[in-house]
């Protein structure tokens, strides 16, 4: 009995102490993050935690956030694990809500972003609409079209559509040889999905691309003999992998057991990270993916030593984490935002009106244009795997 | 897709499915001691097959290394499990066994993806040349290998159980603790030996399962232990030679299901399969004579 | 405020869960099926409430007897099969269910967007809650009336002969047999009441995230349905609730300041509770002693 009184009660501290942890401190301007930090995504969370931190950092260190009474704002960051599952992104976001915080940046998952948006209310000011009025700033979550679902979200992710049509369009002028496109597809992973069915499948043909089918598997799946086997006969000059590092791994590794070799390989945007490398950096040799990131520029060189500062890296995930916290201190400064114990909702509001009146945001690499259903389109470049490492192999802002 | 082609999956599938008869072997080898499933089996082993990698990654060892290592780690590590999910728990508890090892495998993985942030790792492979051809049909000449080291572990296991005083103390725990007890074997000297043994061959299965995918993730963790339970329950708990033949006949049903249907549906078939074939023939392949229940 | 309200039904929806599991468990069937009639739940109430426009109350209703009606056909094959067998079958059958969801597209023109269940890529905007201007309160005092009534229900049905019926055949099959009770009836009930709860839940769940696919309903979820009860104890249907308190509260939501920790502590923390409580966090002891605590006769162990 004891025992157990001991377990109810550190249950009902626990429970209790919930509300008490973040009392408002003077003029912070409290932003927090989430993401997961356990299981098999929890690189992702680690790196946004570093990402968003590191900005903070930056931007206090210069002076901080003017706020709409002309006092000086800190940008304080704090960072939350939704295990990468519904229920708990849903209840972190409420937790957040019920707090202090004027703005959350997150999710990592697509399956935790789609609900969550759900719960937000549809359109702004909607009195018949009891959705939760909070604004979400997404900077991973990158499944096609999320932020339609409410006017409170939005997303600081790349258009997979821009990035996939103009990498097509570049490689066919650069090779004119390749006729055939053949696709690995990750069926129980809707981004992946979504990303050979509705994007490059789509945008193979327009520039005269051959699309010879695909072969599919699931994301846990180990043994691609038959899938490789269908590749092989299918024989294609570009593979396109839509998949996630660890399948996008399996195949390639039975590719070379096989030895079934393609002109070019041409992968998933999530997975020019460290991961794929990680995993299979002699057998992903070689592979473009397009991404929105890499440290081209000084400022991106400048974030991803901050972010190692914070003990994470930057890649196309966490430099969106980066730049919403400075996307973020550009909009709090033109709404005027108060960040007064009294002002939260007003504050969440002017946020939310102002992230929606946006029609260009500063990136790490150039400009972003924002479109009218709350997303980006951001500058992005052709990435390859060479000894190791992404390089990069192409820089349409350059040349 | 011709007959070659479904021949073929099916050879694919035997091969891969001598990774899910090693899984398979270490449950049922648990069970049939102690009457108990170990849920945490399959994460333990990949969990040892995690710490083979830190020979060549941390300390410079050759990539070879990594066999031995996941292999005593895995012992070690099922030694652990006994201590903390078994060892303290009541024998007439056995739905408190089966919640000690669901939380001990959460928390083996969580440890692994903290350790690893979750990222996917580069494992070794046993043999990397070229696969056997033989005529129309292409073998995966390291699978070939895992299904022998599969054979001889099996063999290794037999004699121990059937040729050493270790393995008659264990059968007697198995067949009749209380009477063990009286005839002076430590009970909990022997239990914890078989979490041990099973804990080494563990080490075997991760380290090649991790040789055989050529990677290891903690998203395989939840796949290896629904397989592995497959296998034990369609060999026939406690059937050592029943979990390898499951083993090899899961791996082929469902790479033919893969390929006479697809992959999205691949799975259904097999639950399906599974769940007629528990209904039908609830003792599974190689029923042991049942003993106490 | 409103964190806790949304926390509570979460309690609520999974306290449903688990209380399926316990009736099935009270007769001594480990079923890992209780995830796939919280699926069909899911799947069967939100495609009524958002594609037939239904109110949420029949939708629930017409959820919970789907998820029951296929609980009762699964209830006469499994019961060929017992201990850790009957965990795979029942494995089996759940993974199933999931999978036919994966596979399942139902799509139906409403205004310029297609709304239902596509397959791999869910189901989303099940928004009657908000749609119809529930606010937290209103949704948490909802939940937890269904969760009172199915937990009052169960608690009038332990203390009734044929609670005492579910424990006996739990207890020893053989026995049962033996003075005359039939086996079939009494496990196949248990199965159907347990399909009718997780159906319920599984229709709140999907009201509550507003967004369901089918990797929701996977082994993960199976094996915490059977885990509350098993971590309560089957002594009543208090354990059931306080153990999903204590996952869920404590565990989940509690433990959020530990940071990195939480994750890790969860496993290790149910490893501990099993230790220390083999019984379930309320045993015979226990419920005696709240018995006692509220004043009143302990009643006969």
């Amino acid at each position: 009995m004891r025992r157990t009184g001991l377990l109810l009660s550190s249950a009902l501290v626990a429970v209790i102490g919930l509300c008490g942890t973040a009392a408002a401190q003077e003029r912070a301007v409290i932003i927090k993050g989430f993401g997961a930090k356990s299981g098999v995504v929890r690189s992702f969370g680690i790196n946004s935690e570093a990402a968003m931190r590191a900005a903070a950092d930056a931007i206090n260190s210069q002076g901080g956030v003017k706020l709409g009474d002309g006092t000086i704002g800190k940008i304080d960051v704090e960072f939350l694990d939704d295990r990468c599952t519904a229920e708990e992104g849903i209840s972190v976001v409420r937790r957040i809500a019920a707090g202090p915080a004027l703005v959350a940046i997150g999710p990592g998952c697509s399956n935790v972003a789609e609900p969550l948006f759900g719960v937000l209310q549809r359109k702004a000011g909607d009195a018949s609409d009891s959705g939760l009025q909070f604004p979400i700033f997404t900077d991973v979550a990158i499944k096609g079209g999320l932020a339609k679902i409410s006017e409170w979200a939005f997303r600081n992710v790349p258009s997979e559509i821009d990035m996939y049509n103009a990498l097509f369009t570049w490689l066919k002028t650069k090779n004119p040889e390749l006729k055939t496109i053949f696709a690995g597809v990750e069926e129980n992973f809707a981004h992946s999905r979504a990303s050979w069915y509705a994007v490059m499948k789509e945008a193979a043909p327009k520039v005269g691309l051959e699309v010879k089918g695909e072969a599919k598997w699931l994301l846990e799946d180990t043994n691609f003999a038959q899938q490789v086997r269908e590749i092989k006969a299918a024989s294609p000059d570009i593979l396109a992998i839509a998949a996630h590092p660890f399948t996008t791994c399996g195949v390639l590794k039975e590719m070379r057991r096989q030895g079934v070799k393609v002109k070019l390989l041409v992968g998933l945007t999530s997975s020019s990270s460290m991961e794929t490398l990680q995993g299979c950096a002699r057998e992903a040799e070689g592979i473009v993916i397009p991404t929105s990131f890499a440290p081209v520029t000084k400022e991106a060189e400048a974030a991803a030593a901050q972010a190692a500062k914070f003990n994470g890296s930057l890649d196309l995930h966490s430099a969106a984490a980066y730049e919403n916290i400075f996307i973020l201190k550009k909009v709090i400064e033109e709404q005027g935002v108060l960040a007064k114990p009294d002002t939260v909702q007003a504050d969440r509001e002017k946020i939310r009106k102002g992230l929606a009146a946006l029609k260009e945001t500063d990136g790490l690499l150039g400009k972003s244009k924002r479109t009218e259903d709350r997303e980006a389109v951001k500058p992005y470049m052709y990435v390859h795997a060479k000894d190791g490492k992404w390089a990069v192999l192409f820089n349409p802002l350059t040349n | 897709m011709g007959f070659v082609d479904y021949v073929q999956a099916i050879i694919d599938g035997l091969l891969f499915g001598t990774t899910y008869s090693l899984i398979g072997i270490g449950f049922t080898l648990v069970f049939g001691v102690m009457h108990k499933i170990n849920m945490s089996y399959a994460a333990a082993s990949l969990a040892g097959a995690y710490c083979g990698l830190i020979g060549p990654q941390m300390l410079g060892l050759p990539p070879w290394s990594v066999f031995p290592l996941s292999i005593v780690a895995a012992g070690v590590i099922g030694y652990v499990i006994y201590l903390t999910c078994f060892r303290f728990i009541p024998l007439a508890s056995p739905l408190a066994t089966l919640m000690s090892t669901v939380g001990m495998l959460l928390l083996v993985d969580e440890i692994v993806v903290h350790a690893t942030a979750g990222m996917p790792q580069n494992y070794p492979a046993i043999y990397d040349g070229d696969p056997i051809e033989l005529g129309p049909f292409i073998l995966r000449a390291d699978l070939v290998g895992v299904f022998l080291i599969c054979v001889v572990a099996m063999a290794v296991l037999l004699a121990l159980l059937y040729r050493t005083r270790l393995g008659m103390a264990t059968r007697a725990v198995a067949q009749q603790p209380v009477a063990a007890q009286l005839c002076g074997m430590r009970l909990q000297a022997v239990n914890g030996l078989t979490f041990v043994v099973a804990g080494l061959l563990g080490g075997v299965a991760g380290a090649m399962i991790g040789a055989s995918v050529g990677m290891l993730s903690p998203l395989i963790a939840g796949t290896i232990t629904v397989k592995g339970l497959i296998v034990t329950v369609i060999g026939g708990l406690g059937s050592i030679p029943g979990a390898i033949v499951a083993g090899l006949l899961v791996g082929a049903a469902e790479n033919l299901f893969q390929a006479v249907r697809n992959v999205t549906e691949r799975d259904i078939y097999v639950m399906l399969l599974l769940f007629a074939f528990l209904v039908l023939r609830p003792g599974g392949l190689f029923a042991a004579a049942r003993g106490r229940d | 405020m409103d964190f806790y309200y949304s926390l509570a039904q979460i309690i609520g929806f999974h306290a449903l869960l688990g209380l399926s599991a316990y009736v099935v468990l009270l007769t001594g069937q480990v079923s890992l099926a209780q995830a796939g009639f919280f699926a069909i739940g899911a799947y069967v109430a939100a495609m009524f409430t958002v594609l037939a426009g239904w109110h949420l109350v029949p939708a629930m209703l017409a959820a919970g007897l789907a998820a029951a009606a296929m609980a009762c056909i699964v209830g006469f094959p499994a019961l060929r099969v017992r201990g850790l067998m009957l965990v795979i079958a029942t494995l089996a059958f759940g993974e199933a269910v999931r999978l036919f969801f994966f596979n399942f597209d139902y799509q139906v023109a409403k205004g310029e967007v297609k709304v239902g269940p596509l397959g791999g890529e869910g189901f989303r905007q099940i928004r009657w809650f908000p749609e119809h201007g529930w606010t937290g309160l209103d949704v948490m005092l909802f939940v937890w009336t269904v969760v009172a009534l199915v937990a009052g229900a169960l608690w009038w049905l332990d203390r009734s002969r044929f609670g005492a019926v579910l424990r006996a055949v739990g207890e020893d099959e053989l026995a049962a047999q033996s003075v005359g009770l039939n086996l079939t009836a009494v496990k196949v009930t248990a199965m159907t009441i347990g399909g009718f709860i997780a159906g319920l839940g599984g229709a709140i769940y999907a009201h509550y995230t507003t967004h369901i696919e089918h990797s929701n309903f996977g082994v993960l979820l199976a094996t915490f349905a059977i885990a509350y009860p098993i971590l309560g104890g089957l002594r009543n249907v208090l354990g059931t609730i306080v153990a999903v308190i204590f996952v869920q509260g404590f565990l989940v939501e509690g433990l959020r300041f530990l940071g990195d920790w939480r994750n890790l502590l969860f496993g290790a923390l149910i490893v501990l509770a099993m230790n220390l409580r083999p019984n379930g966090l309320i045993d015979a002891a226990t419920a005696r002693r709240l018995a006692r605590l509220f004043g009143r006769e302990a009643r006969r162990a």
